[in-house]
C-alpha cells in the first residue's frame, strides 16, 4: 500500500516537473559542433542573417586544432535560420555553449527584442551570454574577422579584462532584456573591427556604447561620454587620470566608484535630483613625494574631469530621452513613496528635471610616498 | 511478501530423526556408528595391569591431542594404584572424580551424546559391565596462529585477527573485555557440520530482546553445514532481496569488542575467522578499526571522504552518461571541447562505452582476485594500463570514459566493507542503465528508488538507515558522517535499544 502511494506521489511529481512531454533525447557529443558565438544581422527587408562560429576546434587527443567552423543562414525568423544552419554541416549544431552574441548595427536599428525573446525561449541558448553591438558593421563580418583563430578568444579576453577591473562594461543578454522591459532602454558595449596585420583578419576593439531606446539603437556614447555612462552606472573603475604637474606627470588610477541619486521632492513634485559620485583613486605614478596642497589640487582636477564626463553622458542620454542606466529605478529605491507620485511622468521629468552632479574624489596614498 | 524473504522457503520440513542413534549405548554400537571411519580408534587398557579390570578408550585420531590422551588418560589408567581393585560403577566414579587428570569429565548415558563428544575431540571410556560412559575432552589445539588482519590492516592499533578456532577467538575477546558481564552463549548449527556458533553480548548493556531474537534465529537454522559466511548471514538476515549487507563483520577483536561496548550483539562461528556485529545499520559499513585510533579531525575527514566516495562510485558513470549524452550544456566548455575532440574518432556510443568499460573493470578485478597474487598483479597491470592505454590510443574508448570508470572503481575501494562495495557496484550498473534511458531524470529516479529501497530495509528490528532517521522512534546517537572527539561521545546509539545508554562519565 505504501509502495502504491509512493509511486502515485512520484508520478505526480514527474508530471509537475513538466517531464510529461517525454524523456530527453540522447545525442552523441562526437557528432556535435559546439557553437560559441552567434551573430545576428538584419538586412532591412524583414529577413535575418544568423552567423554562428565554433571558435578554434580541438581535434583528436594529441592537442591538434582546426579552424573555426562558421555557418551562416538567412531566414525570416531566427528559428528558421537556426534550423537552416542545422543542415549546413555534417555536425549536429549545438547552441548550448553560445556565450557571445554579436548584434550587427542593422539589427540594432531594426530592433533587438525579437533576438532577446528568442534567446529567452530557446532551451539551449538562454540569456546568460555576453552581448555586443558591432559598430559600423555586421555581426557576420565581425565573426569572420577572427580568421583561423576565431573571435571567441578576443571576446573572452574583453570580458575577462572587465572582470579584472580594466576595459569597458560588459552586458549579458539577460541584463539587456531586463533593462528594455523595465526601463525602456539600455546600452550595449560596442565593438569595432580594425584590420590587423595578418591578411584577412581583424581585431575587435571596444568602441564606446550603443544606446537603445526601447529596443532600437539611437546613438553611441564614446570617449568621455562612454566614461560618464560607466560612472552613472556606478562602475567607473579602471580609468586613468593623467595630470601634468610642474615637475612631471602624475597618474591616478580610478578604483571603486559608487553613484547615488537622491531625489528632492516638494509638494509631491520632483524638483531636483542630486547625483553624488564617490570616486576612489590611487596614485600610481608621480614625479616626487607630493605635499598636501598638490594632492588637493589633483583631487580637484579629478573632481572636475569626472563631473564633466558624467554631465556629458547625462546630457546625451536626456537628448535621446533614454534612462538606460536606471536612474528612475534608483529614485524609486531611494524614496518609494515619492516614486509613486512621479512614475507616470518619469520620461518627461528625466529630460527636464535639474540634476546636480557632485563628485567626491579621494586619492589614496600608496606606500606613504605622499608627503 | 518479497521475492526472496528470509524464512520463506516452503515445502515440508527437512526430515530429522531425533535421537539420531536410538540404539543402546555400547562400545559395539559406537563402533557401528563410526564404521568405515579410518580415524576412529579403540584402545583397550588393563587398569593397573589387572586381568579382570579392562576399559576401552575410544577416540577420533586427529581430533584429540596425543600427549594429553597418553599422559593424562592412558597412563593413570595403566599405572595409578588407586584404581586397583575398583570394579564397575565404583571404578567409573573414581575416574570421573579425579583419577584422570583432565579439566572436565562427563558421564554419558546416550549414544548420541558420546558420538557428539567424540566429534568435538573427546575420548570415551567404556567399562566392562557398566552402561554409562565417561567422556573426557582432550581436544587438539592445532590451529592457525593469530596473525595480522589482512583485510583490515592497522596502522595504529592491535595487530591480531580472529582465527578459525572459536575458543581462541573467544579468549581474545575475553582478554580485551575482562568484564564478567560478557556473556557467551552457544548454539550448534548444522546437522552435519555441528558448528559451534557463539552469541556474545554484554549483560546490562545489550538489548535482551535482541539477544533473544538472535538466539531464536540461530536455533531456527536447520542446514547441513556452516562452511561459509553466507551459511549464517543469509539465514539470519531479514532481507534477501537486497544486495546491501545487513550483517557487518570484522576480523579485528578490538573492533568486535567496540561493537560489544556499543551494545551490539555479536556472533562468532567455529571455522570462520570473523565475527558479526548486530544490528547492522548502514553506518557500520563505513567504520574501520582505525576510526577511534586517529585524531578525531582526521578520522572525521576520512569518514566524510568515504561517504563522498560512495556518491562518486555510485553516480559517476551514470552522471557521465547523463551529462555527455543528454545534457552536454552542463559540462564546462573546455572539458566539453576535449570530450568532443576525443569522441569524434570513437566508433561506439557513450552509453555503450561506459557500460562495456564497467564490465571490463569488473572482469579485470575478478581475474585479479582469482589468480595467485603475483599473476594477479600482472593481470591488473596488463589490463589496467596496457589494454586501457591501447584502447584509448586505438580510439576504441575515449579517455574521459576511461577516467570516469576508473575513478568510480577506485572510489569504491575506499569502502571498508567489501560486501557494501559489491552492492554499490551492482547499483552503479543499474543507475548507469537508467541514465542511458532518461539522462539526469533517470539517474534521479534511480537515486530515489535506491533511497526508497534502503529505507525499507531493517536489520533485527532496527531500520537500516537508523543513523539518519528518527522516524522509527529511536533516539539518535552521535553523528555518523563525522567522528566527534571521544570525550564528547557519551551516549550509545539509540537505535540499539541498549539498557544503559551512557558509556562514560
Amino acid at each position: 500500500m505504501k509502495g502504491t502511494w509512493a509511486a502515485g506521489i512520484l508520478a505526480a511529481a514527474v508530471l509537475l516537473t513538466g517531464c510529461g512531454g517525454g524523456l530527453p533525447r540522447a545525442r552523441e557529443m562526437g557528432e556535435m559542433a559546439l557553437m560559441r558565438t552567434m551573430g545576428v544581422d538584419g538586412n532591412g527587408e524583414g529577413t535575418l542573417a544568423v552567423t554562428v562560429s565554433t571558435g578554434k576546434r580541438a581535434v583528436g587527443t594529441q592537442g591538434g586544432t582546426a579552424a573555426p567552423l562558421i555557418l551562416q543562414a538567412e531566414s525570416l525568423s531566427l528559428s528558421g535560420a537556426c534550423r537552416e544552419i542545422q543542415g549546413l554541416s555534417s555536425y549536429h549544431v549545438f547552441y548550448g555553449y553560445v556565450d557571445q552574441i554579436l548584434l550587427g548595427e542593422s539589427m540594432a536599428l531594426q530592433g533587438v527584442e525579437p533576438v532577446l525573446e528568442y534567446l529567452s525561449r530557446d532551451v539551449e541558448l538562454g540569456l546568460g551570454a555576453q552581448i555586443w553591438l558591432v559598430r559600423d558593421g555586421s555581426a557576420q563580418s565581425a565573426i569572420e574577422s577572427g580568421g583561423e583563430s576565431g573571435v571567441e578568444e578576443q571576446l573572452s579576453i574583453l570580458r575577462k579584462s572587465r572582470e579584472l577591473g580594466v576595459g569597458g562594461l560588459t552586458r549579458t543578454a539577460e541584463e539587456v532584456f531586463q533593462d528594455i522591459l523595465e526601463q525602456g532602454g539600455t546600452y550595449l558595449p560596442a565593438l569595432h573591427c580594425v584590420p590587423s596585420e595578418q591578411e584577412g583578419e581583424a581585431s575587435l576593439l571596444e568602441w564606446g556604447y550603443g544606446v537603445l531606446r526601447e529596443d532600437r539603437l539611437v546613438g553611441y556614447l564614446e570617449g568621455d561620454g562612454a566614461r560618464g555612462l560607466e560612472l552613472l552606472a556606478g562602475q567607473g573603475n579602471g580609468d586613468l587620470l593623467e595630470v601634468e604637474l610642474s615637475d612631471g606627470l602624475a597618474v591616478v588610477e580610478i578604483g571603486q566608484t559608487t553613484t547615488q541619486f537622491i531625489p528632492v521632492y516638494q509638494q509631491r513634485e520632483l524638483k531636483e535630483i542630486h547625483l553624488v559620485c564617490q570616486v576612489n583613486g590611487a596614485l600610481t605614478e608621480f614625479p616626487s613625494p607630493m605635499e598636501g596642497e598638490e594632492v588637493n589640487r589633483l583631487r580637484e582636477l579629478l573632481d572636475q574631469q569626472e563631473t564633466q564626463k558624467i554631465q556629458r553622458a547625462l546630457d546625451q542620454l536626456r537628448s535621446w530621452r533614454v534612462d538606460c542606466v536606471g536612474i528612475g529605478h534608483q529614485l524609486s529605491m531611494a524614496a518609494p513613496e515619492g516614486w509613486r507620485w512621479i512614475e507616470e511622468d518619469w520620461e518627461r521629468l528625466f529630460v527636464n528635471v535639474p540634476i546636480t552632479v557632485t563628485v567626491q574624489a579621494t586619492i589614496n596614498r600608496t606606500y606613504d610616498d605622499l608627503g | 511478501m518479497a521475492l526472496f524473504q528470509s524464512g520463506s522457503a516452503g515445502g515440508s520440513p527437512h526430515p530429522r530423526k531425533v535421537p539420531k542413534f536410538p540404539q543402546p549405548l555400547s562400545r559395539e554400537n559406537l563402533a557401528w556408528v563410526f564404521e568405515g571411519c579410518a580415524d576412529y580408534m579403540e584402545r583397550e587398557v588393563r587398569v593397573c595391569g589387572e586381568q579382570n579390570q579392562r576399559v576401552t578408550v575410544c577416540y577420533l585420531l586427529g581430533m584429540t591431542r596425543n600427549e594429553r590422551l597418553n599422559d593424562y588418560v592412558l597412563r593413570p589408567l595403566a599405572q595409578d594404584d588407586g584404581l586397583s581393585g575398583a570394579q564397575g560403577d565404583e571404578l567409573l566414579r573414581r575416574l570421573e572424580y579425579g583419577a584422570l587428570y583432565n579439566m572436565a569429565a562427563a558421564r554419558r548415558t546416550e549414544l548420541d551424546q558420546v558420538v557428539d563428544d567424540l566429534i568435538m575431540g573427546s575420548c570415551a571410556i567404556f567399562l566392562e559391565g557398566v552402561e554409562d560412559v565417561l567422556t573426557l575432552p582432550v581436544v587438539t589445539e592445532e590451529k592457525r596462529s593469530v596473525g595480522e588482519p589482512e583485510n583490515e590492516p592497522a596502522l595504529k592499533g592491535v595487530r591480531e585477527s580472529f582465527v578459525e578456532s572459536i575458543r581462541t577467538n573467544t579468549s581474545m575477546i575475553r582478554r580485551h573485555l575482562k568484564a564478567p558481564d560478557l556473556k557467551i552463549q552457544e548454539e550448534i548449527v548444522g546437522r552435519q557440520s555441528r558448528t559451534q556458533v557463539d552469541v556474545l553480548y554484554l549483560d546490562g548493556i545489550a538489548d535482551p530482546e535482541l539477544v533473544a531474537r538472535v538466539r531464536k534465529r540461530l536455533e531456527e537454522i536447520d542446514i547441513d553445514g556452516v562452511e561459509a559466511a553466507g551459511n549464517l548471514e543469509e539465514y539470519l538476515t531479514d532481507h534477501l532481496n537486497t544486495p546491501f549487507p545487513t550483517m557487518p563483520y570484522t576480523q579485528r577483536p578490538d573492533r568486535f569488542c567496540q561493537a560489544l561496548l556499543e551494545g551490539r550483539v555479536c556472533i562468532l562461528a567455529d571455522g570462520l575467522p570473523m565475527g558479526w556485529m548486530l544490528p547492522g545499520t548502514i553506518d557500520q559499513f563505513f567504520k574501520t578499526g582505525q576510526d577511534r585510533a586517529f585524531h578525531w579531525m582526521t578520522a572525521s575527514a576520512l569518514n566524510a571522504i568515504r561517504w563522498f566516495c560512495v556518491l562518486v562510485t555510485l553516480l559517476l558513470p551514470g552522471l557521465y552518461i547523463a551529462v555527455v549524452t543528454f545534457h552536454p550544456e552542463a559540462i564546462p566548455l573546455k572539458l566539453a571541447l576535449s570530450i568532443v575532440a576525443a569522441k569524434q574518432e570513437v566508433p561506439f556510443s557513450t552509453i555503450f562505452e561506459v557500460l562495456i568499460m564497467l564490465v571490463a573493470f569488473e572482469v579485470l578485478q575478478e581475474a585479479g582476485l582469482r589468480l595467485p597474487s603475483p599473476i594477479g598483479a600482472t593481470v591488473s597491470i596488463l589490463g589496467g594500463l596496457v589494454v586501457g592505454n591501447a584502447a584509448v590510443e586505438a580510439h576504441i574508448v575515449s579517455p574521459a570514459v576511461l577516467i570516469a570508470v576508473a575513478i568510480a572503481g577506485v572510489a569504491g575501494y575506499t569502502m571498508p566493507s567489501q560486501d557494501f562495495a559489491g552492492a554499490l557496484r551492482l547499483w552503479r550498473f543499474l543507475l548507469a542503465i537508467l541514465s542511458s534511458a532518461a539522462g539526469l531524470f533517470g539517474l534521479t529516479a534511480g537515486c530515489a528508488a535506491l533511497i526508497y529501497h534502503l529505507a525499507k530495509l531493517e536489520t533485527f528490528g532496527v531500520p537500516y538507515l537508523a543513523p539518519f532517521t528518527t522516524g522509527a522512534g529511536h533516539v539518535k546517537g552521535h553523528p555518523n558522517v563525522v567522528r566527534p572527539p571521544l570525550p564528547w561521545m557519551k551516549w550509545r546509539d539509540g537505535a540499539n535499544h541498549t539498557e544503559n545508554r551512557r558509556n562514560q562519565r
